[in-house]
């Protein structure tokens, strides 16, 4: 059963003239603590092609959050390089897009300041970034709350504030780490759909951190399976489901029966270590 | 029958509800404070106790009523002007140390324990050093009011704006912004409660510096005015005094209470 899954372990990418949008060259992560060396990423190997939402799976505390802050320039990389759009990652750059797991508003601003807050900065606010604003705010059911404060939505209200900070500099890429799993299974369920539809409009290449499996699936075009430490890309999966997702297709059985493989696959990471 | 029963359901001794609430938390305390001074009075007469050592409440009021205008609103007035522009120098002193010691972690370092350590003087005991370098005018008065009061505002805007969420620095620096758009954007609101609760300190020792400056060395103020009665051994215009000082000490200290809500509706920190 498992064979009729297409699966490539790490740096199998496929093969195309063009140099790959995004490529993570046998990156590893030592942290320099007081109790001693801590290697958080012992080796990431793998390309991503320009629009693919690619979701990195694993157990909390293998080094996904280490791996997407190296990606996003937050982390320098003790050994390998990242390359992305053609250039070294050298620190965050404007054409990405960063969601984080807690919505991190200012809680002093309203709704439509903290989606505008990156463009505040680049003293670049105009019409049409208050029209985009607009837009993303529309798309995800909160143009009504315009002027509440943080502290008055609900933690999935908040996140979407979070995702729609995140697009409003129109990123190429849009790095985000666990955004939903603050939240009750409920909201979570909203949320993927609402990620899915903003998705299918805007079409940008992503980096998805979960620690879910079906959150993965059901997102992505591919998934990265991370094992325990030491931790390297044990699985590289790809998520034949067609575009637009929707959330029935969380009861067919080709979905049940790629998440089950992941979830033997994780398993199996789990009795190496 | 029980207790609790409707009939034998004794009624609250005050009302109850939020409005009742409210009303109770201002007239508890003002009761309370009625009792004392009803207790004093009574026990003063009956007890036959001399006003120099204790006047009864009715004497202190009658001296307030008899003495404000000619007397005690005339000193209250420059130990009021004292206090204000000694706490408006100490705040706008306290803010910006605080934030130059904070721009930067070899700054911090070098002087934040002194700072720490200097909080520990009794600061009190250098009130006669400043009549020695500045003289026995209102300069002298007015720097160690602000000598004394800028301490806690320093180290409460030290403290807002060192406590801020991990989280926002690190999305601080996704967003690539400046050490400055961090600070005017994020640390500074952020700081902005902390530094209230600091200036609100300060506003009571800005008027403990000036009236131990006055203490010390002048010629008008209500410091000098106590000191004055109590030579004359006029206690009760001693607490009349004190009742001035305290009536203008809360209503400082609520003016400040006043612009910090404005700040932060405006802020909304
Ligand atoms: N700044 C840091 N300093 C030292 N160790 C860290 C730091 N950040 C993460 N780690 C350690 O690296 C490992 C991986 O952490 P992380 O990347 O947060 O994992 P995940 O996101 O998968 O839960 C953990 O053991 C964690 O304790
Ligand atoms: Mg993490």
């Amino acid at each position: 059963m498992d064979a009729a899954i297409s699966t490539a372990v790490s740096g199998a990418a496929p093969v195309t003239d063009a140099p790959p949008y995004m490529s993570v060259q046998r990156v590893q992560k030592i942290y320099e603590t007081a109790g001693g060396a801590v290697e958080a990423v012992s080796l990431a190997d793998f390309t991503v092609t320009s629009g693919e939402f690619v979701a990195v799976l694993g157990p909390s505390g293998c080094g996904k959050s280490t791996l997407m802050m190296m990606i996003g320039g937050l982390e320098p990389t003790s050994a390998g390089r990242i390359r992305v759009d053609g250039a070294e990652i050298t620190g965050p750059r404007a054409d990405f897009g960063y969601i984080f797991q807690d919505a991190t508003l200012l809680p002093w601003k309203s709704v439509l300041d903290n989606v505008l807050f990156p463009i505040k900065l680049e003293h670049g606010r105009t019409r049409d970034h208050l029209e985009r604003a607009r837009e993303l705010l529309e798309l995800v059911g909160l143009w009504d709350f315009r002027d509440k404060r943080p502290r008055q939505l609900s933690g999935g209200m908040r996140q979407r504030v979070a995702i729609c900070r995140g697009l409003i500099n129109d990123p190429k890429l849009l790095l985000m780490d666990e955004p939903f799993s603050a939240l009750d299974a409920i909201s979570r369920d909203d949320m993927n759909a609402a990620l899915a539809d903003l998705w299918d409009r805007y079409h940008k290449t992503a980096i998805f951190i979960t620690h879910s499996i079906r959150e993965a699936v059901y997102l992505a075009d591919r998934v990265l399976v991370m094992s325990r430490r030491p931790s390297v890309i044990s699985h590289d999966v790809r998520i034949p489901f067609q575009r637009p997702r929707r959330m029935a297709m969380q009861e067919t059985a080709e979905f049940n029966e790629i998440c089950g493989f992941l979830r033997r696959k994780i398993e199996e990471g789990y009795q190496r270590a | 029958m029980t207790a609790t029963s409707d009939g034998a359901r004794k009624k609250p001794l005050l009302p109850t509800g939020v409005l009742a609430g409210y009303l109770r938390q201002i007239l508890l305390p003002v009761a309370a404070a009625l009792v004392v001074l009803v207790a004093w009075e009574v026990s003063v007469r009956v007890l036959n106790v001399s006003p120099v050592l204790l006047p009864p409440p009715s004497m202190i009021l009658e001296r307030l009523q008899e003495l404000f205008f000619p007397l005690l609103l005339k000193h209250a007035i420059p130990t009021m002007w004292e206090s204000v522009i000694a706490f408006l120098i100490s705040s706008a002193l306290g803010i910006a140390l605080a934030g130059f010691l904070s721009s930067s972690t070899l700054l911090r370092e070098a002087f934040y324990p002194n700072v720490v350590l200097f909080q520990l003087i009794p600061k009190i005991a250098l009130a006669p050093l400043f009549i020695v370098w500045l003289g026995i005018g209102s300069q002298s008065r007015l720097a160690f009011s602000v000598f004394i009061s800028f301490f806690p505002v320093v180290i409460a805007t030290l403290a807002g704006l060192d406590n801020v969420d991990r989280d926002l620095l690190r999305l601080c620096r996704a967003l690539r912004a400046s050490e400055w758009q961090t600070f005017r954007e994020v640390r500074l609101p952020h700081a902005i409660p902390y530094v209230f609760s600091g200036m609100k300190i300060a506003t009571t020792f800005a008027i403990i510096g000036v009236i131990v400056g006055e203490f010390i060395t002048s010629q008008a103020g209500l410091g000098y005015l106590i000191l004055f009665a109590s030579a004359q051994a006029e206690t009760a215009l001693i607490l009349a005094a004190i009742l001035v000082l305290c009536a203008f000490g809360l209503v400082f200290y609520g003016l400040v209470a006043i612009a910090e809500t404005v700040t932060r509706t405006r802020f909304g920190a």
